[in-house]
């Protein structure tokens, strides 16, 4: 089964884990069930018109999914699904 | 050869930085508008309860020379046109704030000058930093815009990664200097230091509608880079 793995930054809505196991075929369909398992994640990544948001990239393994067909990249049982945001902090208050 | 490096931000990322710049004899920069306050002292270990009140910059840059080190502060907002005032003459330009738009703005300004430069961002448990060079992908063609990336502010931040994430972009940023180009175009991802100190380095193409590379004075599209990631 695929798993996804869930950056440091949004697991506050996976309570934690960072691995989640997903049965699905694509990565949108992977999001869409990460996002049934734990409600509200896929809108800090996907945009209204369902498109990755400019400040995250997604990788299947090595390769960004731009290069497999974006979000309808195929997924294999092996495969894992790294979200990868952009992430500011440091130095405030 | 004296390398002059401009910082901007003077807390928990630009602390590790300055200190270890300094003590590598580059001739410092440190930009911040900022004042020390009571619940930075957890993670900006450079400051003391006596800072209080006290602009960043300046006591930042008085703890550098303290300890040996060339460094003035400048107590301002960062901005291109600050940079502009700033860094005619800086070799490197360094990144460690807390607001997504500064960062992208240095990038782009370091792009648009032919600068190397080092984004360095941590949160929760793990941070990102950046390596940039000219003639390489820079921050702006991994991730197009800065709008809602997550903040310190929002996501918060334990004291200790903030600090090693800092000692890791003082290195990139040395090795820059150095003229390493190891990590030059790749981003270094920490994902949760508690339980795994390896990055997954990412290395990416030049995109090629990146607004950043079209003023860039080298263009990166001269040799490309393998799409690829993988852990270091």
């Amino acid at each position: 089964m695929p798993s996804i793995r869930v950056p440091s930054a949004l697991r506050t809505f996976t309570g934690g884990a960072s691995d989640i196991e997903i049965s699905a075929s694509t990565v949108r369909d992977a999001l869409a069930e990460l996002d049934k398992k734990h409600p509200g994640i896929a809108a800090k990544v996907l945009g209204n018109d369902g498109a990755v948001k400019p400040f995250i990239r997604i990788y299947v393994g090595p390769d960004d999914i731009g290069d497999l067909g974006g979000l309808d990249a195929k997924l294999t049982d092996r495969d894992e699904i790294s979200i990868i945001p952009a992430i500011a902090g440091g130095s405030g208050a | 050869m004296i390398t002059r490096t401009l910082i901007v931000g003077a807390g928990g990322l630009g602390g590790p930085i300055a200190f270890a710049l300094g003590a590598a004899k580059h001739e410092l920069t440190i930009v911040d508008h900022d004042s020390v306050e009571v619940s930075n002292l957890h993670r900006q270990i450079q400051y003391t309860a006596l800072d209080l009140g006290e602009p960043k910059a300046a006591r930042l840059a008085g703890e550098v020379v303290a300890r040996g080190g060339t460094a003035r502060g400048v107590v301002q907002q960062w901005s291109p046109e600050v940079a502009d005032e700033l860094g005619a003459d800086v070799d490197l330009i360094v990144d460690a704030s807390d607001h997504p738009t500064t960062k992208f703005g240095v990038a782009d300004w370091a792009v648009a000058n032919g600068r190397t430069y080092v984004i360095a961002a941590a949160l929760r448990y793990g941070g990102n930093v950046f390596a940039g060079a000219p003639g390489v992908a820079c921050y702006r063609c991994l991730f197009e815009d800065p709008t809602d990336a997550p903040t310190c502010a929002e996501a918060g931040v334990l004291g200790p990664v903030v600090g090693a994430i800092g000692g890791v972009a003082a290195a990139l940023a040395l090795g820059l200097a150095n003229g390493d180009r190891t990590y030059a175009g790749a981003l270094l991802a920490f994902d949760d230091l508690r339980k795994l100190a390896e990055p997954r380095v990412v290395r990416f193409a030049p995109r090629r509608d990146c607004p950043a590379c079209a003023r860039a004075p080298i263009s990166p599209f001269a040799a490309q880079p393998v799409r690829v990631a993988e852990n270091a």
